[in-house]
């Protein structure tokens, strides 16, 4: 069984179709990404399947209930930290992971031991009795997640977990999450490329309400049309003649300071160090740039500014 | 027991937020204090005085009529000595004077009249200012100068202060109906900072949401209603009725200002909303329900459109109870309508809310 599946889910607004039919399919014990611009329909998509809007056609399944004709199952097994921090801002960590443990039918017991092991996989000891209000972005997003999985669901939404953390807090956030990978599904969504390629097991690209691209990160960056690769070097004796004679054999061949940027689909590593020995310089460095996912990002998305 | 934890969670988040619970249980002693001391100067509204015509007779209609002439004198007939005494006890009336049977024999035979003006002795200045009234009359009636021997009977009344007797029962309700916009900003403040989104990916019921979020203020309003009511004892008010019936319609109608205020943070889409659409109609059902002012002075037309909401109803039954000393069975309509009023917006306020759970 699924984790999450979707059939042809659609979602339109007043005549606007903000999620166009997306089938995705996440095995159990799997962290996918769902990436995008601004407004491609990724946190509609979420919405629908945590039971907070009603498809427009199609079908969603969390553990095979259905989240419409079941959305009361549906929401005992999943745990959600929306886009918003979403805490009660002057309770306390414990009070505020007390209520939605309450809400979930968890005993006082069963809450306080929950408490404990998630307060020390968040690194929120020793302020767990303090306000939250007085707490930064990055232990507020702690604690919101910490909130999503107080009654341990097997299946966790993160709506841009990391949205407005500094970039040590977020690396801070990415170890809690490849943390709660072991055992539950994860579903998030992320803008950052960087996040999305190092926590994830799957992505999935969705752009204008669909779903344009699929895969692991590997596949997606393997797939990419035209993938050019980039090598840099720095030596001695790389002279004028030597870029020209490179030039009529790789796409791009540019000068940066100290040594040469040389760009080329499928660019092999062994193959132009010989060359480049051959045409009598000396490397000093080399360094094989493969495409990113941003790369492929932009490519499928396009470059235009969206919002 | 889910909207238990959602409503103990609502009560810490309002008594840790002093601006809100300051307004809250503030605004009561403000607004008491500003109108009932704006109200202890002297006041350009004309005198009450009720009428007994013990005579029935031509002259002593043409007497009424001449007092009828005198400004600043409002006359009310009343048909019984036994009447005056009960509206004077209760408030309604400061003084009454009696025509003595007789009265045409004596003002035919130019002897002087007996006449007897008993007043509220909790207003001793009240024959000062009746006195030169009733003899300017006199003088005007039939054009001729008549002896008048006026006897002063001072009685005491149950009520010591009629106005403040009249002014905290509105008072009271105008300010139940400021929880309405604090509940709803307080919904629509959770919704926006995706407090509430949460709470909604829970497995919690519409009624939990309902009940969590209005339950925290009802001990705010239990206070409320003891503040008003307390205060008005300390400016003078006197409850002739049953104290405890004056306090259920008050907490009926402050439950019907919850469940609107849920209501309104339901559907509202900011704060802004949450805090300004209320008050489009707070102020003038305020107004046409007589919570400032003597709502039967209105047009008849505005009386009906009151008489529609709860709010007319509260402060004619609170007042009746206060000054009246009406009973429950007396004062049936408009409990009735009052409760209506309050479970309808509950049942409505739910179904909206499951609506919007799932949009």
């Amino acid at each position: 069984m699924e984790a999450i599946q979707t059939s042809k889910l659609t979602k339109h607004y007043d005549g606007f179709e903000a999620v166009k039919g997306i089938d995705l399919s996440i095995g159990q014990h799997r962290l996918c990404s769902l990436l995008g611009p601004n407004g491609a329909g990724k946190t509609t998509t979420i919405n629908m399947l945590c039971c907070l809007l009603k498809p427009t056609a199609g079908s969603a399944r969390i553990m095979g209930h259905d989240v419409t004709r079941a959305a009361f199952e549906v929401k005992k097994l999943i745990g959600v930290s929306p886009q918003e921090t979403a805490i009660s801002e002057r309770l306390n960590c414990l009070e505020n992971l007390y209520l939605v443990g309450r809400i979930h039918n968890l005993s006082p017991a069963q809450i306080k031991k929950r408490t404990w092991e998630l307060l020390e996989i968040m690194g929120l000891i020793g302020r767990e009795k303090d306000r939250v209000r007085n707490f930064s972005g990055g232990m507020k997003r702690r604690l919101s997640i910490a909130m999503a999985l107080i009654h341990d669901p097997p299946v966790i939404f993160l709506d841009e977990p990391t949205l407005g953390l500094d970039p040590q807090a977020r690396r801070v956030m990415w170890q809690h999450i490849s943390q709660l990978k072991k055992g539950k599904t994860i579903l998030l969504t992320t803008h950052y490329m960087e996040e999305a390629d190092s926590l994830s097991d799957e992505i999935a690209i969705i752009d204008e309400g669909r779903i344009v691209a699929a895969g692991t990160p590997g596949q997606l960056k393997r797939n990419l049309q035209d993938a050019t690769s980039a090598m840099l070097i720095t030596g001695e004796n790389i002279t004028p003649e030597v870029i020209a004679a490179l030039r009529t054999e790789y796409t791009k061949v540019e000068e940066i300071d100290g040594g040469l940027r040389v760009s080329h689909r499928d660019l092999d590593f062994r193959e132009i160090t010989e060359r480049l020995y051959a045409l009598g310089v000396t490397i000093s460095s080399a360094t094989l740039e493969q495409p990113s996912l941003e790369d492929v990002f932009l490519q499928i998305t396009g470059k235009e500014y969206r919002d | 027991m889910k909207f238990w934890e959602i409503g103990k969670r609502n009560l810490k988040e309002l008594y840790r937020d002093p601006i809100a619970l300051g307004f809250l249980l503030g605004m009561p002693i403000a607004f008491i204090l500003i109108f009932g001391l704006a109200e202890m100067g002297e006041t350009p509204n004309p005198s009450v005085l009720g009428i007994v015509d013990n005579d029935r007779s031509q002259y002593s209609q043409a007497f009424t009529g001449s007092l009828h002439e005198i400004p600043l004198l409002e006359v009310v007939p009343i048909t019984s000595e036994m009447e005056a005494e009960t509206a004077l006890n209760d408030g309604i009336l400061p003084a009454y004077l009696i025509i003595p049977q007789g009265f045409s024999q004596v003002v035919t035979a130019a002897e002087p009249a007996d006449f007897v003006l008993t007043y509220d002795e909790a207003n001793p200045s009240l024959p000062q200012r009746l006195m030169p009234m009733i003899n300017e009359a006199t003088r005007q009636f039939l054009n001729v100068e008549i002896p008048l021997d006026v006897e002063l009977v001072p009685q005491e009344s149950r009520i010591a202060n009629p106005y403040i007797n009249w002014f905290i029962p509105g008072m009271a309700v105008y300010g139940l109906m400021i929880l309405i916009p604090t509940v709803g900003g307080i919904m629509v403040r959770d919704r926006i900072k995706g407090f509430l989104l949460r709470l909604l990916t829970t497995p919690a019921r519409p009624s939990d949401f309902i009940f969590g979020y209005t339950m925290p203020f009802i001990p705010v309003m239990l206070i409320s209603v003891a503040i008003y009511l307390g205060v008005g004892f300390l400016m003078g008010m006197t409850i002739i009725g049953n104290f405890g019936l004056a306090y259920l319609i008050l907490f009926i109608t402050g439950i019907f200002c919850l469940g609107l205020g849920m209501l309104i943070g339901t559907v509202a889409r900011s704060e802004d909303q949450a805090s300004g659409i209320p008050w489009i109609f707070i102020v003038p059902l305020a107004m046409i329900s007589g919570a400032w002012f003597n709502a039967e002075t209105m047009p008849a037309g505005l009386i009906k459109v009151a008489s529609v909401f709860p709010f007319y109803h509260a402060i004619n039954a609170c007042r009746n109870v206060v000054s009246g000393g009406v009973s429950a069975g007396d004062i049936g309509t408009d409990l009735y309508w009052i409760i209506g009023w309050a479970v309808a917006i509950f049942a409505i306020g739910i179904a909206v809310f499951r609506k919007s759970m799932t949009r």
